[in-house]
């Protein structure tokens, strides 16, 4: 779910600058905050690192396959350091295998990184609620949630700015028909962060913030 | 994987010796000129600018189109209707389908666009070895934060993708092959990233040892600031001094 070089107006491209420049001051601000935000960045380091080659993995989606996109699940394990993880991974991808782009990384930086910290926000509420369940159904929640909204940013987005020819009827189909198919792919994120956190509860809890 | 965008970064022509930090600045400047532009009159030139570019950078063009492929998909799939849908002039008309002027232009603008920039970031990223560039980046005052995480990031890419081939050739060993979706399927995947976490996580405290062990995060000695001060020699100045200025035209161009 990049958006490539090339296919957003200019000013769509600087906006997207400014909103994940300004998102990025906000989360070294509150990694700043931390007591040993050091030791911390390098587990967000290889923890990014690992997400980037996890999201390689094909999920078989008949009769074609998907890659888990997992800012949803980036969020809720590396918290503020998720933004900041989230940008380097799309350079990187962008720099070493041309998939997304120079000129739209602040765009897709902003569609994915804000999205991992609304998902983080969404799994700090299962702290308060006592019952294991919950810390599931909240898991469930930040995973399809982080990918949704996405989804609908990363639709609206390109289907509006594209092109100023095609008719708003058009547009509106296109839209629909992109919703139908990644609201499939929202609840395999769901599912997906759900059972890694259950995992994560009993092998290793101290990773989960 | 870092091989390959390494391939050609050791050659000898002008782009290569040119100072990655001054490069940086101004073929990033360059590639938001491309960026903006809009009128299917600066199109031709934008090509001309990317072909010299290129040209003088001396990387052999199957390197350029083995690296376009894979965005190339993805330009396509996401411009082949714009002909049918965007527009009202119609072209041609056949049956059903009616191709027309405006998608037409608009799908040129897009795919010219998009090839422009691709090809100039390869100049970009291909012409030095990538440390170099996020060297350059820490020059320019990025934070190092995020030029630690990033050096971090591409130095364990590699490593834990090995990894994750070996786990899953152990998988397989062990019987699992299935290619069905289903929540079993979708459980030992998780299971398989939740280890892969684990173990990079392990690995981090490690990491961490080590480098506090040999000094990191103690403050550089005050000489070492000034070392990484932007020198440019001659030939870098005029190439930047250049494309900055064609970055200029561009942007004037497309907004007058």
């Amino acid at each position: 779910m990049h958006i490539a070089d090339g296919l957003l107006p200019p000013n769509i491209c600087i906006a997207g600058y400014g909103i994940t420049g300004g998102m990025t001051w906000y989360s070294l601000r509150q990694i700043n905050k931390q007591k040993n935000p050091r030791e911390h960045m390098i587990k967000a380091s290889l923890l990014a690192a690992a997400f980037f080659v996890i999201s390689s993995i094909h999920i078989p989606l008949p009769p074609s396959s998907i890659h888990l996109v997992l800012n949803g699940l980036m969020g809720v394990l590396l918290g503020y350091y998720a933004f900041c993880a989230i940008l380097i991974g799309l350079f990187l991808q962008a720099v070493m295998w041309n998939h997304g782009g120079l000129s739209t990384l602040g765009v897709n930086g902003a569609l994915l990184g804000i999205p991992a910290l609304l998902a983080y926000y969404i799994f700090q509420i299962s702290y308060r609620l006592r019952q294991p369940i919950w810390k599931q159904v909240w898991a469930f929640l930040a995973g399809a949630g982080g990918f949704g909204i996405t989804a609908i940013a990363f639709t609206l987005l390109v289907i509006t700015t594209i092109s100023a020819d095609i008719d708003a009827q058009m547009e509106q189909k296109a839209i629909y028909a992109s919703m139908v198919g990644y609201s499939i792919q929202m609840g395999i994120e769901g599912i997906f962060t759900t059972m890694l956190v259950s995992f994560l509860q009993r092998v290793k809890p101290e990773l989960l913030p | 994987m870092k091989l390959a965008l390494e391939r050609y970064a050791r050659l000898n022509s002008p782009i290569h010796r040119w100072k990655q930090t001054s490069k940086f600045t101004a073929l990033l400047a360059l590639i938001f000129a491309f960026a903006f532009v809009q009128k299917l009159t600066l199109l031709l030139l934008m090509v001309l600018v990317t072909i010299l570019l290129y040209t003088l950078a001396k990387l052999p063009l199957s390197f350029l189109l083995s690296r376009l492929r894979y965005p190339g998909l993805f330009l396509t799939a996401a411009v082949i209707f714009l002909p049918f849908v965007a527009g009202e002039t119609a072209i041609i008309s056949w049956g059903i389908f009616t191709i027309k002027e405006e998608g037409c232009q608009a799908a040129l603008l897009i795919v010219t666009r998009a090839c422009c920039i691709l090809t100039v970031s390869l100049v970009l990223f291909g012409t030095a070895p990538i440390l170099s560039s996020i060297k350059a980046m820490r020059s320019l005052h990025i934070p190092d934060i995020i030029i630690d995480m990033t050096l971090l990031t591409y130095r364990y890419l590699e490593e834990l993708g090995a990894m994750l081939t070996t786990m899953e050739q152990a998988m397989k060993l062990r019987g699992f092959n299935s290619r069905k979706l289903t929540p079993d399927y979708l459980r030992k995947i998780a299971h398989l990233s939740g280890t892969l976490f684990v173990r990079s996580y392990e690995r981090s405290q490690r990491i961490y040892q080590a480098m506090i062990l040999r000094g990191y995060g103690y403050a550089t000695s005050p000489n070492y600031s000034k070392k990484i001060q932007i020198k440019l020699d001659c030939s870098s100045g005029i190439l930047s001094a250049t494309t900055l200025l064609v970055a200029i035209f561009f942007i004037v161009a497309s907004l007058s």
